[in-house]
C-alpha cells in the first residue's frame, strides 16, 4: 500500500532531523534539521487525514516558529567561539540514552497492545476546517478561550521585556 | 497500521528528553522542547485518527497555539539573557542558586 511506503519514508526523514537537531553542535543546523522534522511530520498528518492540522503545522510550526528561532539565532550572530564547551555530552547522551531505553521500549510495548485499524485515508470532511471548527465552537469553547487569555498575556509579557531593556538602557 | 504512528510518537519524544538532557545550548534545548511538543502532537492526531472523533486534533491545535506563545516568550528571554551574560550556557544561567 503506498500509505505505508510513504509513511516509512516521512518516520525515516522525521527521525533523521531529530537525531541531527540533538548532534549537531552549532544551533543553526539544528534549526534546520528540525525545520526536516516538522516537514515530514506535516507529511504524516496529511497521511492521518487531518487536512486542518497539516496546514497549521506548515503555517505555524514550519513557517512561523522556526522562521523566528533561525531569525534570533541569526540575530544574536554566533560563532564558534561563543558556543558553550559541552565536552561531556557524549556522556549524558549515553546515560540518557541507558535510562530512557527501558521507559521507551515499555511505551512501545504499550502503543503495540492497542487493538489497532489499517490506516486509510478518511473522507466524509473528516479533520477538515468546517467540521473542525463545528467542535472547536461547541465542545471545546472554555479552552479556547483560555489559549485566547494565554495568547494575550504571551503578547503583554513580550511587550514588558522588550520595554524593560529600553528603561534601562536611557 | 495506527500503532506505527505512536510508536515513532514515542521515539521522537525519547530524541527529545536526550536532547534536554544531554546539551547546553539553550537554543538546543528550546527545539528539543519544540521537538517533544510535536511528538504530543502527533500521538493526539494519531488517536484522533484512530477512534475517528476530532477531539484529538483539537487538541493538536491547542498545542501547537502553546508552543507558539513558548517560542515567542523563550526567545525574548534567551535574547535578554544573552545581552546581560554574554554566553548562551545554559549552566552559566543558574541564577536561583543564590
Amino acid at each position: 500500500m503506498y500509505i505505508d511506503t510513504l509513511f516509512s519514508i516521512f518516520a525515516l526523514i522525521a527521525i533523521a532531523g531529530s537525531l541531527g537537531l540533538v548532534l549537531f553542535r552549532h544551533p543553526m543546523q539544528s534549526a534546520l534539521c528540525l525545520a526536516v522534522t516538522m516537514i515530514s511530520l506535516a507529511g504524516i498528518y496529511a497521511l492521518l487525514s487531518a487536512k486542518l492540522i497539516f496546514l497549521l503545522q506548515l503555517i505555524v510550526y514550519a513557517g512561523a516558529v522556526m522562521a523566528m528561532i533561525v531569525f534570533i539565532i541569526m540575530f544574536l550572530n554566533l560563532r564558534e567561539k561563543d558556543l558553550p564547551e559541552e565536552r561531556e555530552r557524549f556522556t549524558y547522551l549515553i546515560g540518557g540514552a541507558v535510562l530512557l531505553i527501558p521507559v521507551a521500549w515499555f511505551m512501545i510495548k504499550v502503543m503495540k497492545s492497542i487493538p489497532g485499524v489499517k490506516n486509510s485515508i478518511v473522507g466524509n470532511g473528516f479533520g477538515s476546517i468546517k467540521e473542525l471548527g463545528q467542535v472547536l465552537f461547541t465542545n471545546w469553547l472554555v479552552p479556547f478561550e483560555i489559549i485566547s487569555l494565554l495568547l494575550l498575556v504571551t503578547l503583554v509579557g513580550a511587550v514588558v521585556l522588550a520595554g524593560i531593556r529600553r528603561e534601562s538602557n536611557d | 497500521m495506527i500503532e506505527d504512528y505512536l510508536v515513532l510518537s514515542v521515539i521522537l519524544f525519547c530524541i527529545g528528553i536526550l536532547g534536554v538532557i544531554s546539551r547546553r545550548n539553550v537554543f538546543t534545548v528550546l527545539m528539543s522542547i519544540e521537538l517533544m511538543l510535536n511528538a504530543a502532537n502527533l500521538a493526539f492526531v494519531a488517536f484522533a485518527r484512530l477512534n475517528e472523533t476530532m477531539d484529538g486534533q483539537i487538541l493538536a491545535m491547542m498545542v501547537i497555539a502553546v508552543a507558539a506563545a513558548e517560542a515567542a516568550l523563550g526567545l525574548a528571554v534567551i535574547i535578554l539573557l544573552h545581552r546581560q551574560k554574554g554566553r548562551l550556557d545554559s549552566n552559566v544561567f543558574s541564577l536561583l542558586k543564590g
